[in-house]
Formats: structure tokens, C-alpha cells, sequence
């Protein structure tokens, strides 16, 4: 990475990256990932590892391909009448720029709104992301998503933040 | 309309439950007084209050209760509402605290219940003879709490049955899950999940013996996890631990009936038992060295070939004693009901073990993974589907009669029986319609 990414073409890709969830492109939606790319919503604040402690999703490639894959499944229950989401995007920061490694850390806040079969239900909290530049955009290698509500009581949660 | 003995006792059939039961709130604060005021409900594990002062709080039958730890040998549950004007005393979940203060006028408990400080001292008592010392002045002991090694259950009911002849067979698969640590100790580690289900708590109870849905239900999950194995298979790979998860909730019909049902008294159950959707996992030689230089080769082969798909305690209680798990049943309205999930560590394992249990739930427990969303609204839809008129009888007709006594003192059926809910309901119907004084 030659130099330090612009803040626009950051949140740009966080927008990007929420409008392919919103709009059910998983496939694109999962393209954005690195190959060992992980996605993580903890269960309890400040958990350190995804590995000690259980998690509301914890998904590395393998993972995430069969959840993805599952959406296209005729036979998934719980998806008939699929759910529907809206994702707002703020408050985007760049944390840090590692120049060697190329990577960056972006912090963002989000509300999200799940809807399936007249109830909707609320979610916000804070996003990190680890992203590392491949050509003109980016690529997750990291997304923790901190739940304001990760240790409260949750009906079926069928949507990515 | 008020629920006699008598149009209790007709809402079961042997082969068939009136869908009342799933649908009627006067039912279900019947059930909360007979048979969630007199079964012994799960309320926690001793690892979880290791110290003198440590204590720990949740619910009995939708009454906030207060587990504590007075000293190395003594326990206590209290009912958690403060003696002077009922406040909760305790707000935390968990903690450790020398003595158990009220936040609203300051009267203060010692850890085994006994009132230590009234705010204002004795003076505005005198005229009716009591002081600090009187009993009305201390926490509320829960009539009863035992621990069957470590995992600790409590009855509404003072004259329940002694708790381990109560648990019946279903102790074993607890015995199971602690033998399989080789220090013979569990402690809850990892933490907790609490999923939300707009549903009957029966449902659940019965579902995790079930054994005609999961190739059904789960199929959209297991089905891609078993493609994706094959390929991984086809490849030369190993198969991740996700896949060794996953893909045996789409076995063949075959595998589920040959897992078997097992019932017991006062509704208890398990699946499984010599071969379960558990029983295919790789091993860990570590962990299994650690076992047999504890155990001996034998006793080692015995433990970890004893696997049990799903126990049931009825009501409240449910083991996967293979990947040391519980899911804990919190009924909350007639449609609407908590499943709690806790992971143990196997005092003297490896960290695998741990973190495979963890894995586990995350897969399988967690409100955003992608199996128990389908057995959420499989719950929803009945809930739902039985609001129908039109059929008064929810059926309970599989193999009616077919099954047979087993070794242990209950029967035994083909897996996809509906046996097991027989059984409950049968034991729903004794809970129902016994002497109404017991209980609370």
C-alpha cells in the first residue's frame, strides 16, 4: 500500500459493503472477504477471542460459505419469508494505517434494522474492520461487529450486521 | 372456566394432547405452580460460586432466586427480594460480596440469610416484638436445593423426592459428562447464550428428542455442510471441526431410528446412547492419554463410548453430556420461553475440548446461527398452526405400543417414536392433576 487510503474511499467501501447485505448479493458480499478473512460478533463486551468464549457468530471462510449458501437453499425454514434489512453507516474513523503490512483499521457505528414477517427488530453498535487494499478497493480481513445488546436475550438474528 | 382434575386429566390421551395445552395461559400458570412448583428445576453449577460470598442469580418457575455460597460445604437459594419491602437484593448476575446489601433502605444479609443491619436499628419494631434476630427478617429460604456433583437443582415443593432418585436414569448422563473430565470436575467456562422463542416451552422439551426432524428442519445447513465435506474429502483434506458438526444433522432417516428413545419416570429421556450425531468426531490423543492414565484403558473406552444425543430432566434441564453442554428451559409466558445454553471445561483436559463445546453452541445455540432458527420457527409455526380449530388432538401416534422395557428401568423405542412424548405428557398429566395443595 503506497500511502495512507482516503477517508471517503473508506466509508465508501463500508457503504458498499452494507448495501450488498441489504441487497441480498451474497455471493459479491462474500467476495469481499480475504481468504482467511473472519467475521465476529461477540456475546459479551470486551471478549477477547472468539475461541474461549462463545460467540453470536463466529464464521471464518468455511463458515460463511455454507451460511451464504444456505440463503440460496429452497428448504431453509427459518428463511421462507426470507428476512429483510436496512444498514446506517457512521461515525467512520481510520484507527490506524500499518504502511508495511498495508493494512488499515476502520471503526464505524451502524443501526440496523431486521425485518421478517411483521416484526422488526433493532441492532446497533460499533463495527471494526480490518481491511487491507487490493487494487482500487479493499478486501476484509476482519469484521468485529460489538453489539450494543451482545449479551441480552435474542430471537433468531438470520442477517449480518 | 376453571381446570378440574377431571378435564385436566381428559386434556391426554395416550396417543394424542389436546392443544390447549400448548395455547391456554390458565394452563400454563397451572403449570407453573404443579409442575414447575414441584419437579426439581436447574437453577446452576457449584464452579459458578467457588468462594464463600459468591453468588449467582436467575429464575425458578419466573421467581428471581439467589444462589450463594456460605462456606466450603454449605449453599444456599434464597427467594432474591429483600425482607422489609421485597426490593430484588440482588440486581447482578453473579458476583462475590461478604454481605448482601439492599439497595433501596440499606438492610443487609450475611451470606447465609440471616439479617445483619436494619437501617434504623430495632427501636421501630418493638411494638411487635420483633428485632433483627426475628426470623420475618431474614432472606426466604427456596424450600429445597440440592446438588446432584455440582449441578445443583431446587424444588418449590418441601416434600419432593430425594433430587438423584428423582433424576432416575438421566443422572448417568450427567455422571457421563463429569467422567469425562480426568480429574472427574466440571466448571461452567465460556459463557452463555440466551435465545428468545416466541413459543410454548413444550416445544423445545420435546423437540431435543425428536428424532424425525433434524434431516428435515436442518437440512438447507447440514445438506451444504455435507457438500462442502465431500469436496473437502475429494481434495484429500481432513474435515474441519464445523463440517464434523454440522453434516450429521442430515443422516439418513436410518441413523436417527437406530439412535433410538429412552423414557423414564416423571417424564425424563434421552436419544442416542451408543451411537449419537456426536459419535463421529476425531479424537484428541492428548485428552484421551490424559483419560486413560486416569481411568485405564478400559474405564476410558467405556466413558467415551457412552454417547447420549440429548437428556432430558423434565422440565427444565437438558445435557449433551459427548460435548459437555446444557441448554436450561425458562418459560416465560405461554408463548414465549428462554433456552440458556452454558459449556463446560473438563477439569484436566486439553483446551480443545473447551473450545469444540464452544464451537458447538456457536453453531447450533447461538440466536444468529444457522441451525436453531429453523427449529425456532418450526416452534413458531406450531404455535401458530395450532391456534386451527379444527382439530382438537395434536397427535402422539408413532409407534404407539411398540416399545419395550430396557435395562435401566424404562423403555425403549425406535427413534422416530413418539414415545418420549408420551412419556412427558403422561408425567405432565401426574404433575397436572396430583393433590393441588402442594407446590406454590
Amino acid at each position: 500500500m503506497a500511502s495512507q487510503p482516503a477517508l471517503r474511499d473508506l466509508e465508501q467501501f463500508l457503504f458498499h459493503e452494507a448495501r450488498l447485505i441489504d441487497e441480498k448479493r451474497w455471493e459479491e458480499w462474500g467476495a469481499l472477504f480475504t481468504e482467511d478473512g473472519e467475521y465476529w460478533v461477540p456475546a459479551t463486551r470486551g471478549q477477547p477471542d472468539p475461541k474461549n468464549h462463545v460467540s453470536l457468530m463466529y464464521e471464518t471462510t468455511l463458515l460463511r460459505d455454507v451460511r451464504l449458501k444456505r440463503y440460496r437453499h429452497p428448504n431453509a425454514m427459518s428463511l421462507q419469508p426470507l428476512p429483510h434489512s436496512v444498514h446506517v453507516i457512521a461515525n467512520v474513523m481510520l484507527d490506524s494505517f500499518d504502511e508495511a503490512a498495508g493494512t488499515c483499521v476502520v471503526n464505524s457505528r451502524f443501526i440496523m434494522l431486521e425485518y421478517r414477517r411483521n416484526e422488526q427488530q433493532t441492532y446497533g453498535g460499533a463495527t471494526m474492520h480490518v481491511l487491507e487494499q487490493s487494487g482500487q478497493s479493499f478486501k476484509i480481513r476482519m469484521k468485529k461487529v460489538e453489539l450494543a445488546n451482545c449479551d441480552s436475550v435474542l430471537p433468531s438474528i438470520q442477517i449480518y450486521f | 372456566m376453571t381446570w378440574s382434575r377431571e378435564r385436566l386429566s381428559a386434556l391426554v390421551r395416550q396417543d394424542a394432547v389436546d392443544r390447549q395445552v400448548y395455547m391456554d395461559p390458565e394452563l400454563f400458570e397451572l403449570e407453573m405452580e404443579r409442575i414447575w412448583g414441584r419437579a426439581w428445576i436447574y437453577i446452576g453449577h457449584e464452579s459458578q460460586i467457588p468462594e464463600s460470598g459468591s453468588f449467582f442469580t436467575t429464575d425458578l418457575a419466573r421467581q428471581p432466586v439467589l444462589l450463594v455460597r456460605h462456606d466450603k460445604e454449605t449453599f444456599h437459594l434464597f427467594f432474591n427480594r429483600c425482607a422489609h419491602k421485597g426490593t430484588k437484593v440482588v440486581e447482578l448476575e453473579s458476583g462475590r460480596a461478604p454481605m448482601l446489601r439492599c439497595g433501596y433502605h440499606g438492610w443487609t444479609y450475611r451470606t447465609d440469610g440471616v439479617c445483619h443491619h436494619i437501617t434504623g436499628g430495632d427501636a421501630a419494631y418493638q411494638a411487635l416484638g420483633l428485632s433483627k434476630g426475628s426470623l420475618c427478617m431474614n432472606l426466604t429460604k427456596v424450600p429445597r436445593a440440592e446438588s446432584y456433583r455440582g449441578f445443583i437443582f431446587a424444588s418449590l415443593a418441601p416434600d419432593a423426592p430425594e433430587l438423584a432418585s428423582w433424576l432416575g436414569p438421566t443422572a448417568a448422563s450427567i455422571d457421563n459428562m463429569i467422567d469425562r473430565s480426568p480429574e472427574g470436575r466440571l466448571e461452567v467456562a465460556g459463557g452463555v447464550l440466551r435465545y428468545h422463542h416466541d413459543s410454548n416451552w413444550k416445544f423445545f422439551v420435546e423437540n431435543l428428542n425428536d428424532m424425525m426432524h433434524a434431516m428435515i428442519a436442518h437440512q438447507s445447513s447440514a445438506q451444504v455442510a455435507r457438500q462442502l465435506g465431500k469436496k473437502i474429502a475429494a481434495e484429500g483434506g481432513t474435515l474441519p471441526p464445523e463440517i464434523q458438526i454440522l453434516a450429521p444433522f442430515a443422516e439418513d432417516p436410518d441413523f436417527f431410528e437406530k439412535m433410538g428413545v429412552h423414557a423414564f419416570a416423571n417424564g425424563h429421556s434421552y436419544s442416542g446412547g451408543k451411537i449419537s450425531i456426536h459419535a463421529s468426531y476425531s479424537g484428541i490423543p492428548e485428552y484421551e492419554a490424559a483419560l486413560e492414565q486416569a481411568y485405564g484403558k478400559e474405564r476410558m473406552e467405556q466413558i467415551l463410548s457412552l454417547n447420549r444425543h440429548n437428556t432430558v430432566v423434565y422440565p427444565s434441564f437438558t445435557c449433551k453430556g459427548a460435548i459437555q453442554t446444557i441448554r436450561v428451559v425458562k418459560p416465560v409466558a405461554v408463548d414465549e420461553t428462554v433456552i440458556e445454553s452454558w459449556t463446560f471445561r473438563l477439569v484436566g483436559a486439553p483446551d480443545e475440548l473447551l473450545q469444540r463445546s464452544i464451537l458447538y453452541c456457536n453453531l447450533i445455540n447461538s440466536s444468529a446461527n444457522i441451525v436453531g432458527p429453523d427449529d425456532r420457527e418450526a416452534y413458531h409455526r406450531l404455535q401458530h398452526g395450532l391456534r386451527s380449530k379444527g382439530e382438537r388432538w395434536v397427535s402422539n401416534r408413532r409407534y404407539v405400543g411398540a416399545g419395550e422395557p430396557n435395562e435401566e428401568g424404562g423403555r425403549s423405542a425406535t427413534g422416530s417414536s413418539d414415545m418420549v412424548f408420551r412419556n412427558q405428557f403422561e408425567a405432565w398429566r401426574q404433575y397436572m392433576t396430583a393433590d393441588a395443595a402442594g407446590g406454590g
